[in-house]
């Protein structure tokens, strides 16, 4: 009987071909490492941000006059409010996380390379909807933290040439942050997750295309790789396992520690707080814009901070193949990238003062610089590499794709010359 | 390298910079139904005539087990579902005061430190050289010494007030938090079952990758 339902679809819709060609038949490379987990663990996220924002969405108020008190009302009176609400507030944080060590994990082992750059560029997207999404939701409690934060952020803006002003009035629907703006992020809060989910059909339509990296950096051959299902369903999911004990921590015995002890306290317009800071996956991003003294300035710096990724297929010269793992020079540039990161959320993250503003800026420099020079390290660290003798398998590799891309300059002349 | 050292030593000094404050005396906040209900008594008596507790309900007060005929006396004729408002107006309170004194719902949440700061908060006064009251946690207070402490030496009369602020903070922490016992208690089933489920994942796994070799 299933057997005859199954063909009964198969005659009008591809199901059977679908789950072969993306699931049972789909191939991937063998030698892929827990690193490799994140992706899934980014769905994963985004299916429970959705889930536990809609019944959250159901028990919400969007309005100034009774936000803050819907939040309380969700965690006091609502059954198993208070763990819808720290899910979410939590999964947030965990989402960012895994993004982040998504990326990471694409940088070190050169994922991004051709012929993956429109997969990293779909992912680019992403993560400005991921951010987006995100900041608009930390308005939604209306907490000190929310309505200031909301207002900085919106204030930067003001940058836009010759209509700045009216733009920030137009993204708020009013003169200062408000009602009109509680309400359209609230509206944009519950939008923006399903074209997140578009854009991850689309992130899957192109990894499905050009497939998985692996961690030899080194197309495989055909033996090399297996069906993603069972194998990598299987290992996907003890991943979930540890992911999901370690979400579980946060949310059942501190989920307070990811929310700013500020945002406890009613939005007041007429009381600015000691000092604002954004939430902790903002914050490198926020030191960017804290270190240029002009706002304009700040504003195109923070907006490139976060954009200089996509650059990456761009900027790297070398045609040595993979990525830290073939690739010396790169591994170290890699993990001082990831140190000055890190040197910029602690800047973004305490009260500006002489010295913080100082490391803030060398650290944004270092933070830019990593990327400007990259053209230049990375031809001459392929250079050093052939030097210094590469391995025999590196080499026929390399002569390959000389190869290749000789025949195709050769078939784009001939197509252009050839008939005249 | 040389830079990295100095960025370092920067970082490291700033901190130092940051933790500028009054430092805060650490406190366990008590989850045990005793002391929260002394707690509770204290801040009838101390804090309830200015300030509010607005998302919590005397009914709360009960389902955490506190004594009826206490509860009771706290709400007067106030219907079980009244939330805890203050007896004072928020009008009156911000006349005597110069500004409505703060709901007390959230505070042990509302502020860096938690309970330690409320803490420290409620026993930091003390006698400034103009014989005015003063705060070494909140400067700017304007509330009067609710528990007595100024000018107060006896050692065994300190540590009874100090005993009581300790005492309104654990009810306020569960105030702020009343699902929390609930929260940790749900958070070790959970953590178990998932234990034993990655077990069994990592077991699954390696049974279906045993299938290549």
């Amino acid at each position: 009987m299933p057997g005859r339902i199954i063909k009964w679809i198969d005659q009008r819709f591809p199901l059977t071909s679908f789950i072969k060609h993306e699931l049972t038949g789909y191939p991937t490379p063998r030698n892929l490492s827990y690193w490799w987990n994140f992706g899934f663990l980014a769905g994963f996220v985004l299916v429970l941000q959705v889930a536990t924002g809609i019944f959250l969405a159901m028990h919400y108020k969007a309005d100034v006059a009774v936000s803050f008190d819907s939040i309380q009302h969700i965690m006091r009176d609502v059954n198993y409010g208070w763990l819808l609400r720290y899910m979410h507030a939590v999964g947030a944080s965990a989402f960012f996380f895994v993004i982040f060590v998504h990326m990471a994990r694409t940088l070190y082992y050169g994922s991004f390379r051709a012929p993956r750059e429109l997969l990293w560029w779909t992912g680019q997207a992403l993560l400005l909807l991921l951010m987006a999404t995100a900041f608009m939701g930390y308005l939604l409690p209306w907490g000190q933290m929310s309505f200031w934060g909301a207002t900085v952020i919106t204030n930067l803006f003001r940058a836009t040439p010759f209509i700045g002003d009216q733009v920030v009035v137009w993204l708020r629907g009013d003169y200062m942050v408000g009602d009109a703006t509680l309400t359209r992020f609230f509206a944009l809060h519950y939008l923006f997750p399903f074209l997140i989910i578009g854009a991850v059909v689309i992130h899957l339509v192109a990894l499905h295309t050009v497939k998985s990296s692996n961690p030899s950096g080194i197309d495989l051959a055909h033996k090399d790789n297996i069906p993603f299902h069972p194998y990598f369903t299987a290992k996907d999911f003890y991943g979930l396992g540890w992911f999901l004990i370690a979400y579980s921590v946060f949310v059942f015995f501190m989920p307070d520690s990811l929310i700013e002890p500020a945002n406890n306290i009613p939005a007041n317009p007429m009381q600015t707080p000691n000092h604002i800071v954004p939430e902790w996956y903002f914050l490198p991003f926020y030191a960017i814009l804290r270190s240029v003294p002009s706002m304009v300035g700040g504003v195109v710096a923070m907006g490139l901070g976060v954009m200089m990724f996509a650059f990456m297929p761009l900027l790297d010269r070398s045609h040595i193949p993979g990525g830290a793992h073939n690739r010396p020079i790169y591994k170290i540039q890699i993990y001082l990238f990831l140190l000055d990161m890190l040197v910029l959320g602690f800047v973004g993250y305490v009260p500006p003062t002489g010295e913080t503003l100082l490391i803030g800026q060398i650290a944004t420099l270092c933070y830019f610089g990593s990327f400007f020079t990259h053209p230049f390290i990375s031809r001459w660290e392929e250079q050093w590499l052939i030097r210094r003798g590469l391995s025999a398998e590196l080499l026929a590799l390399m002569e390959q794709h000389a190869q290749e891309e000789e025949q195709r300059r050769k078939q784009r002349h001939q197509h252009k010359w050839g008939r005249a | 390298m040389n830079t990295l050292l100095k960025m370092l030593a920067l970082i490291l000094f700033g901190t130092q910079a940051c933790a500028a404050e009054v430092p805060l005396e650490k406190i366990d906040v008590a989850h045990e139904m005793p002391v929260v209900e002394r707690g509770a008594d204290a801040l009838m008596t101390a804090c309830h005539s200015c300030h509010s507790l607005k998302y919590v309900r005397y009914r709360d007060l009960l389902h955490f087990g506190m004594d009826r005929q206490k509860v009771d006396g706290w709400r007067g004729d106030q219907p079980l579902d009244a939330p805890l408002l203050a007896q004072m107006s928020e009008n009156d309170a911000a006349q005597a005061f110069g500004k409505a004194p703060p709901d007390l719902s959230l505070m042990t949440k509302a502020r860096d430190g938690g309970p330690s700061y409320v803490y420290s908060y409620l026993i930091g006064y003390y006698q400034t050289p103009e014989g005015m009251p003063g705060n070494h946690v909140y400067p700017e207070t304007k509330m009067p010494d609710p528990l007595g402490i100024i000018g107060v030496t006896d050692a065994a009369q300190v540590k009874e007030i100090k005993g009581k602020a300790q005492d309104i903070v654990s009810f306020l922490a569960w105030a702020a938090d009343p699902h929390e016992g609930e929260r940790i208690r749900m958070g070790y089933y959970v953590i178990a079952y998932l234990a034993v489920l990655t077990i069994l994942l990592y077991f699954t796994k390696q049974r279906v990758w045993a299938r290549l070799d």
